[in-house]
């Protein structure tokens, strides 16, 4: 809401500056989010002196002016017939928004550079005329060059922007804000009477209510034989300090009102209404209405509409219609104003998209006593400026307004206040604020004035009373609280473990948009049955690619890597965890699953003096799976190559290891496939764990058990065997366990090694083996007794042989 | 022959104490004590001495010797006290170290971990619910119906008539409130969305929404504990302002003002002049939303704030645009 200034203060008496007035305003729940000019373009342009003339084509009759300003000789091509030489006028210079909205800009005219224009009063919407540049030395014979026109002539006023919340209708509008300012300066608002004789009937046009429930009251005014023409300059500036764009003085006076009473007009050009009559109701199937924006709009059942003897003649509260606007034949005019039902209008306003200041009020709410008053004010004001005489006003109201009381107790708003205000305060904060209170035995009864709908019940009266006595004189202070209280159970330290671990391992976390866009699902060439498939898509999304919320963590970090290699950070190891969500139909809400991912891909290890470089690998990826997964307490798992079933289509082939704990799969690792790598732009080799968290935090064993730390010493053993390279290290470890004596507490696979020395289609696999009891040191012998058969059989097993 | 042994004294002994290095000090060593040196000469030429001068001479000489030698032992160590312990060959130990590549948490996480650490320490607990929300957890149980103004004020995403994306973490309170029984003290952030995208705003940032409910809570706790934050937050003398405000599930509901952190309250670019900036969502609980879940108003009462993490986490850092956040460029990543 843009409330000028002198406005405010011509319907309230307040001494403070406009500063102090928009402190006050705002520590009261009126936020001032702006003090601004309300004639900027009168700010910026300026008194200047034409000192040169020079004729540059004469059929059109314009002028080469050269004019002095305040910042030197300025060129400026001109078409008016007053200009000439040593004329003081008004120059614009570039860059500055005009009343009619359009931008002055430098620009060439017939060859000539022009740096600006020379205005009349009428483009500056000053009073006077259009037919050529304002003479402002014969009108204001002290005017010096360079003197800004706002202070030449006066005209000078600041707007304040208020952010009014959707609780307050009753401050949209110059009016309300200065009731809100009374109050709080102890000060008494003025509300302009219409000064029209308000009891002469209409008799010409007939007012049906044939939907009461949703327009309790309407009221229509008739005023005959009006001129219609521009609005005088105070009118046209004021709604354009407003933010409302000047159209005529019949439709600029219905917009004041609005902005000055808060109640919404609309004037009807009365002979283009057919069979004198208006009825209210709501509209059937298949009915349309072209709206005075030129559109032709299809109106839905149920819709509230203004009619006239045939057909519809208005979007009721939303939008007049283009056959019965006011146009510059009008002759005679019915002011309609009228209470409509909020939830109605807000239910049209949106389905024809058609927002406007009008359904943004009656949305919020009017007043419902303010409806005869405004017409009035209306009627008068049009007499003043369009001629025209007052035929009569007819006012329905089938639904009477009637006053409600609220109770409330000073001791219990004391109590949640934390205060020790006296109910005295609260009686006459209540009182300035136009409420009728009554005390009953012990408790307090108050009426609110029409205007506050928002007052229903004893917390409502406890806010007026907390926001004018001021949050800043109600205490600070510590509550004093039960120490022990019932807990939810919480996920967050677990994703905290999660998190701290892969930062040690050198891991970046990204936090990626929960959205994507069909085409990186699309990438990862899942099968169609494949759950993650399921996407939840948005009604409303901002673009196709944040149309759909992800199934998988896997494009949101493909995505990422893309991104950043595209801007040369080549080198990431990268993780997420946030939330999937898996589509479970209509009306309810998704699944939802917490999930990690992590990445790598480039070098591994910085450029250093200090090692060799080297890319990041697979192993570099499942090693700091295997650390997090430790690291979280989670002891029993396994890496297993991808079984048919379980196959994830993004990794390369022969790639993917699934991870099982004691309690099912928690995820898989791999190289990303090349192709799906190439889907989102990236072509280097990315390496990627992708698990559930859900399952992890279920493996995770709580409790850590201490194991007496060993007595004796151990002995250990090595072995290097060279085996057919088609082993696999696991299936070697495996055999190891199951023919593994008591004795062998720890092995481990220490070299690979493949080359010289060893035949094609060979490896050497180096094994450490530690032995130890719990009750004696280990003799050779019996060490030899263990580790000989095991030897053995390992040979024997994979057909090896020892390296030499 | 004294004379000249007073002088090379003090000439000695001047010379050592100006000497800077152990190089200065071999050379002093070699110019007075070597075998060439001043005063191995007078001590060599005592022969040419009168007999009964030489005792004298010599007695003399050898204490000017052991003068120098220990005015020399004394500067040594001095200067090595000076020059710290000695290098070794071949050992450099300012080439960088051999460190692991750093990891980073991002700064919306530490952000996040911070705020609900302030309020963990208080006593409230970590409460979570969905990211896709019902409607009515939304917005109806909060005392926004269908139709009213108030959801005009949140940009909503949604999936379907009754499932959207929630744009608050408000819907918390209502999950928390429907399970568990008063006292409660609860923190619940997360990922929240509208529909709205420019320098200020991504269609998804992060919340944190607390709550307490108890008997006899009042607005005067809600300006302790929220000031008591403010302050842990960001600055300790950090001044805080409360201002009425609308928010349908608090009555009275206010926003939550702190002194500018960048021109600490003259009035900058950041704080638009005002010295202000806004930081916080708070009120008492509204007695409908307590209704709704079947506690009672008169007998309890709470209080509920929210704040926006990206907000605090830009004034915190200084960040100029939102977008960077889930932008993920590893150069914005690897500064926090």
């Amino acid at each position: 809401m843009l409330v000028p200034s002198s406005w405010l203060r011509e319907m309230v008496e307040i001494e403070a500056g406009d500063d102090d007035l928009a402190e006050a305003l705002t520590l009261a729940g009126l936020e001032v989010e702006a003090v601004e000019p309300a004639y900027p373009w009168l700010n910026k342009s300026q008194v200047a002196r034409i000192s040169r003339v020079k004729t540059l084509d004469e059929e059109r009759n314009l002028s080469v002016c050269t004019v002095e300003t305040s910042s030197g000789e300025v060129v400026v091509v001109c078409g008016a017939p007053n200009v000439r030489e040593g004329m003081l006028s008004a120059f614009v210079p570039p860059g500055t928004e005009m009343p009619d909205g359009k931008e002055v800009k430098e620009a060439k005219v017939f060859g000539v550079n022009s740096a600006g224009m020379l205005a009349s009063e009428y483009e500056l919407l000053l009073e006077g005329d259009s037919s050529g540049i304002f003479d402002i030395g014969a009108r204001y014979p002290s005017a010096r060059v360079g003197q800004s026109i706002s202070e030449v002539t006066g005209i000078e006023d600041t707007v304040f922007e208020i952010g009014i919340t959707p609780n307050r209708p009753d401050c949209l509008s110059i009016l309300g804000v200065a009731r809100e300012a009374a109050a709080l300066f102890h000060s008494s608002p003025r509300s302009p009477e219409p000064g029209i004789n308000g009891s002469k009937d209409l008799d010409s046009v007939s007012i049906t209510i044939e939907a009461p429930e949703l327009c309790t009251r309407y009221v229509g005014a008739e005023v005959d034989g009006v001129r219609v023409a521009p609005s005088p300059g105070w009118l046209a500036r004021r709604l354009l300090a407003c933010g409302v764009r000047p159209i005529n003085n019949i439709v600029d006076v219905t917009n004041f009102v609005l902005l000055e009473l808060g109640q919404p007009l609309h004037a009807f050009d009365l002979d283009t209404l057919k069979g004198q009559a208006i009825v209210v109701r709501t509209a059937k199937k298949g009915e349309k209405i072209v709206t005075l924006d030129g559109r032709e709009r299809e109106l839905s059942e149920g819709m509230l509409l203004i009619c006239d003897g045939e057909r519809p003649v208005a979007v009721a509260g939303v939008m007049g219609g283009l056959d019965t606007e006011v146009t510059e034949k009008t002759n005679n005019i019915l002011i309609e104003s009228a209470w409509f039902a909020p939830s109605s209008i807000r239910r049209t306003a949106k389905a024809l998209k058609l927002p406007t200041e009008a359904s943004y009020r009656f949305e919020r709410g009017v007043d419902p006593k303010l409806q005869k008053k405004a017409a009035l004010r209306a009627a008068k004001l049009i007499m003043e400026l369009a001629g025209g005489s007052f035929r009569g006003v007819r006012d329905e109201n089938p639904v009477p307004f009637t006053p409600w009381r609220v109770r409330f107790r000073p001791g219990r708003i004391n109590r949640l206040l934390g205060t020790q205000i006296p109910s005295q305060e609260m009686v006459q904060i209540l009182s300035r604020l136009g409420f009728q209170v009554e005390e009953k035995e012990g408790s307090f009864e108050t009426v609110p004035p029409s205007f506050r709908a928002d007052i229903k019940a004893e917390e409502d009266i406890l806010e007026e009373v907390a926001r004018c006595h001021g949050f800043s004189r109600i205490p600070t202070s510590s509550p004093v609280a039960t120490l022990i209280v019932e807990r939810p159970v919480s996920f967050r330290p677990f994703l905290n473990g999660v998190r701290r671990e892969m930062k040690g391992q050198g891991f970046s976390e990204i936090i990626s948009y929960s959205f994507i866009g069909p085409s990186e699902l699309k990438n990862l060439n899942l099968k169609a049955e494949d759950e993650r498939m399921k996407a939840v898509r948005l009604m409303n999304p901002l673009a196709e690619d944040q149309s759909i919320m992800r199934t998988s963590l896997v494009p949101c970090m493909l995505s990422t890597i893309s991104r950043n290699i595209r801007r040369r950070n080549l080198n990431l190891a990268l993780f997420e965890v946030g939330a999937v969500f898996i589509d479970q139909g209509q009306g309810v809400i998704p699944a939802e699953y917490q999930r990690y991912c992590a990445a790598m891909t480039g070098r591994r290890f910085p450029k250093s003096w200090a090692w060799p470089e080297r890319e990041a690998d697979f192993f570099d990826m499942k090693g700091a799976v295997e650390n997090l997964l430790l690291s979280l307490g989670c002891r029993d798992y396994v890496f297993e190559p991808a079984s048919a079933n379980l196959v994830e289509s993004f990794y390369e082939e022969g790639t993917q290891l699934n991870i099982r704990t004691g309690e099912g799969m928690v995820g898989t690792i791999g190289q990303v496939h090349l192709g799906v790598a190439k889907a989102f732009d990236i072509s280097q080799k990315v390496f990627l764990a992708d698990l559930s968290l859900d399952a992890l935090s279920g493996a995770v064993t709580s409790g850590k058990v201490f194991a007496p730390l060993d007595r004796f010493p151990s002995v250990e053993r090595d072995l290097s065997i060279i085996l057919d390279d088609s082993v696999r290290a696991q299936e070697v470890l495996d055999f190891i366990q199951e023919k593994a004596a008591q004795g062998l507490v720890c092995f481990y696979i220490f070299d690979v090694y493949k080359g010289k020395q060893v035949p094609k289609g060979k490896k050497s696999l180096g094994i450490h083996f530690v032995y130890r009891a719990k009750d004696r040191t280990l003799s050779e012998e019996e060490v030899e007794a263990m580790h000989g058969p095991l030897q053995e059989a390992i040979l024997k097993g994979f057909g090896g042989v020892l390296r030499g | 022959m004294e004379d000249r042994l007073r002088s090379i004294e003090d000439e000695a002994l001047e010379a050592v104490a100006k000497a800077q290095d152990r190089e200065a000090i071999e050379q002093i060593k070699v110019r007075f004590l070597g075998r060439k040196g001043l005063l191995t000469n007078i001590l060599k030429g005592l022969g040419s001495l009168p007999k009964e001068e030489r005792p004298k001479v010599g007695k003399h000489a050898n204490q000017v010797k052991v003068k120098i030698e220990h005015a020399i032992k004394e500067r040594l160590k001095s200067i090595k006290r000076q020059a710290g312990p000695r290098l070794i060959k071949g050992f450099d130990p300012t080439l960088p170290g051999r460190a692991l590549p750093l990891g980073h948490l991002h700064p919306i996480t530490q952000v996040l971990d911070e705020v609900c650490s302030v309020f963990e320490r208080l006593g409230f607990s970590a409460a979570k619910g969905p990211e896709i929300e019902l409607d009515f957890y939304n917005f109806e149980a909060l005392n926004i119906p269908p139709d009213h103004p108030a959801r005009d004020m949140q940009d909503t995403f949604y999936v379907d008539e009754k499932v959207l994306l929630r744009t608050h973490t408000s819907p918390i309170q209502v999950r928390t409130m429907e399970v568990m029984k008063p006292p409660i003290r609860i923190i619940a952030p997360g990922k929240v969305y509208r529909c709205d995208s420019d320098i200020t705003h991504t269609p998804m940032f992060h919340q944190v929404e607390g709550l307490m409910v108890d008997r006899d809570v009042s607005f005067a706790h809600l300006k302790g504990i929220l000031t008591h934050f403010a302050q842990e937050i960001f600055h300790r003398d950090t001044s805080v302002r409360f201002r009425p405000s609308f928010f349908p599930f608090t009555e009275p509901s206010a926003e939550i003002d702190i002194q500018c952190v960048i021109c600490r309250g003259d009035g900058c670019r950041v704080c638009s002049q005002t010295g202000w900036l806004e930081v916080l969502g708070a009120g008492l609980v509204h007695p409908q939303v307590l209704r709704n879940v079947n506690i009672d108003p008169e007998e309890y009462s709470g209080f509920a704030f929210g704040l926006g993490i990206e907000r605090i986490a830009m004034l915190k850092y200084g960040i100029n645009d939102i977008r960077l956040f889930f932008d993920n460029d590893l150069r914005f990543l690897n500064q926090f």
